[in-house]
């Protein structure tokens, strides 16, 4: 057929009116919206949680793809009907939004697993959520070049200081790193959250001999491409990349213990009473050992049982640090301030 | 040839080393037959490509962005062409407000855009929802018909058009079967930038992205995050082959020579 305008016009009339027919997205009675990031966590997600979700209940869910940050903003713009139930948070959005009230408490009345979550998960969402996940920030290498790695934090700072190592480190535009990097480096070192001083000195011994990370595909190119040699990073991203072919990664958890990377689950206020049935599937410990399985990162459900594979690659929650989030949110934006200042990346 | 077109070639050639050489590790990188994204590749393998569409929010999201551009660019036309025709032969001093009001969208982050229109829409009732995402693309590639329209029209003498009715053609018939014909470049390349700036969006996206109205640059974004394959690199290279074939369809319909006059 020729290609002519009336046709192309017609065509894409035709197509534009097709799409007319989109009205507003609802909790309806028998389907939940359910949220999960892209990528092998959707499909773990619904593998894991929506799939048994689905064989108990008979209800639907359908899985909302993208992050925390979209979604609490969808949440707090339709705060009376959201259009999400079950929310996935970074630990830091999940005391926003408890602290605004938007979402709604957790009881073992509502989640019955939720007797075999540490209490202190629960806590740290101030009550209106859970931790389900969890990763560790420490030393990723490339085994190529570093024979023996850094066992721990104050060594990292000093071999890298000493010129022994290039040492790839998330920049501030990463969202996570105030607490997994910023946070941790400055624990190990004797800091505390109201006095970061060890943390910006030992930045500045290490300067001539670091580069900055972005986003977690930067850190894997960097080390990929030889520009450094080591660096701060995930447990689970890790093994992820070995179980991918790359066989020259290794991790290590630093004797002083990394800084535990959770994911919270939330239910909005007025979202459907569906949702507790499904965060509940969240808490199984049989669901929560295929998603860790899947995923490469440690779960919280104290009956869970990891395969022998993921027994030695996840650390004991006593082997991690859990940080106080909400005290750390009091300060966060100083610290970013000086960050700005001092580092500039 | 003299040392000033010598260093003019060298200079041309090393800016289109610059600008096109990224493009061409992506491509590159698309074709890899490792299982994470490096360069130089170790072999060739086409199962990034599979990959997309074994990968149903790849395709489900393709057609949400399809679906969406169409729509936007369709509305940006029909708000924007009678806009642009009246605000070009207005000698009124609004008509400079009105102009500047409609292509402020320029001017603002996206990312602004986006978060305050969700909550504009929201307290109206649409919500995250399709309808709310095509009212807000619509806005955002309004701009575009706009200039193009407006730098077209104001370049044809009114001459025609009072001709045309002189001889007892009515409006609409003059406008049908003069205007339209001579602003027909300026309209192309609206269309053009329309559909391709609300298919590449991802600020405004992202914040009315839900299960039945996320885009695919949203839906990338959520992937690249948690996933280091390299279907992303596969799916930029066809995104890349989508504008290229939207040009030559443009050029071959209107010819790229008149659209980038009219802009």
């Amino acid at each position: 057929m020729k290609l002519n305008r009336r046709h192309f016009l017609g065509a894409s009339a035709a197509t534009g009116l097709a799409g007319l027919s989109g009205l507003p997205l609802r909790a309806q009675a028998n389907t939940l919206n359910v949220t999960a990031y892209g990528g092998v966590w959707e499909q773990a997600i619904r593998d894991c949680f929506v799939a048994p979700f689905e064989a108990k209940t008979g209800a639907t869910a359908t899985v909302s793809l993208g992050g925390p940050a979209q979604w609490l903003a969808q949440v707090e713009a339709n705060p009376e009907n959201p259009p999400l139930d079950v929310l996935i948070m970074t630990p830091d959005l999940a005391v926003i939004a408890a602290e605004g009230d938007l979402m709604d408490e957790f009881t073992v009345e509502k989640l019955p697993n939720l007797a075999d979550i540490p209490q202190e998960f629960t806590d740290a969402c101030l009550g209106k959520g859970t931790y389900f996940d969890y990763g560790v920030g420490g030393i990723t290498y490339n085994k190529q070049y570093v024979s023996e790695p850094p066992k721990g934090f104050a060594e990292f700072v000093e071999r890298v200081s000493n010129g022994e190592f290039i040492a790839s480190v998330p920049s501030i535009s990463y969202g996570p790193t105030p607490v997994f990097f910023l946070w941790a480096m400055n624990n190990a070192l004797g800091g505390t959250v109201d006095n970061v001083d060890p943390f910006f000195e030992a930045m500045a011994k290490m300067k001539d001999n670091l580069v900055f990370w972005a986003g977690p595909n930067d850190f894997f190119n960097h080390l990929a491409s030889g520009e450094a040699d080591l660096g701060i990073y995930f447990d689970g991203r890790t093994w992820n990349h070995v179980d991918e072919g790359v066989n020259w990664i290794d991790f290590i958890n630093p004797e002083e213990g990394g800084a535990m990377t959770t994911v919270a689950v939330q239910k909005p206020k007025h979202a459907s009473d569906l949702a507790w049935d499904y965060i509940n599937e969240m808490l199984d410990p049989a669901n929560q050992s295929k998603f860790a399985d899947i995923l490469n990162y440690g779960v919280t459900n104290k009956k869970v049982q990891y395969s022998e594979k993921l027994a030695a690659r996840v650390p004991a929650m006593s082997d991690a640090l859990l940080p106080p989030y909400a005290e750390i949110a009091r300060v966060r934006n100083g610290w970013v301030d000086r960050w700005n200042r001092e580092i500039g990346m | 040839m003299r040392l000033s077109d010598l260093l003019l070639w060298l200079f041309t050639a090393a800016f289109f080393v610059f600008m096109l050489l990224p493009i061409l590790v992506v491509v590159v990188i698309s074709f890899t037959s490792a299982g994470y994204a490096a360069f130089p590749i170790p072999g060739w393998s086409l199962k990034w490509f599979a990959r997309i569409f074994e990968y149903q929010p790849f395709i489900d999201s393709l057609w949400v962005s399809l679906e969406l551009a169409v729509v936007s660019t369709v509305g940006s036309c029909v708000l924007g062409i009678p806009a642009a025709l009246y605000l070009a032969r207005s000698r009124s001093g609004w008509a400079t407000a009105v102009t500047t009001f409609l292509l402020s969208p320029l001017s603002m982050p996206m990312i602004v855009i986006g978060f305050a229109s969700l909550f504009f829409l929201s307290a109206l009732g649409l919500g995250v929802s399709f309808l709310a995402l095509a009212i807000v693309h619509t806005v955002i590639c309004l701009p575009y018909v706009i200039r193009t329209v407006t730098a077209v029209y104001r370049g044809i003498s009114p001459a025609y058009e009072e001709a045309a009715m002189i001889l007892g053609a009515s409006r609409f018939t003059t406008f049908r079967e003069v205007t339209l014909p001579l602003i027909r470049p300026g309209i192309a390349a609206g269309c053009l930038f329309s559909f391709l700036t609300s298919f590449d969006n991802l600020p405004v996206s992202y914040f009315f992205g839900s299960a039945q109205t996320n885009t695919l640059p949203v839906v990338m974004l959520a992937y690249m995050e948690h996933q280091f394959d390299p279907s992303i690199a596969a799916l930029s290279t066809l995104q890349l082959a989508l504008a290229v074939v939207a040009l030559v369809v443009a050029d071959r319909l209107y010819g790229i020579e008149k659209m980038t006059v009219a802009t």
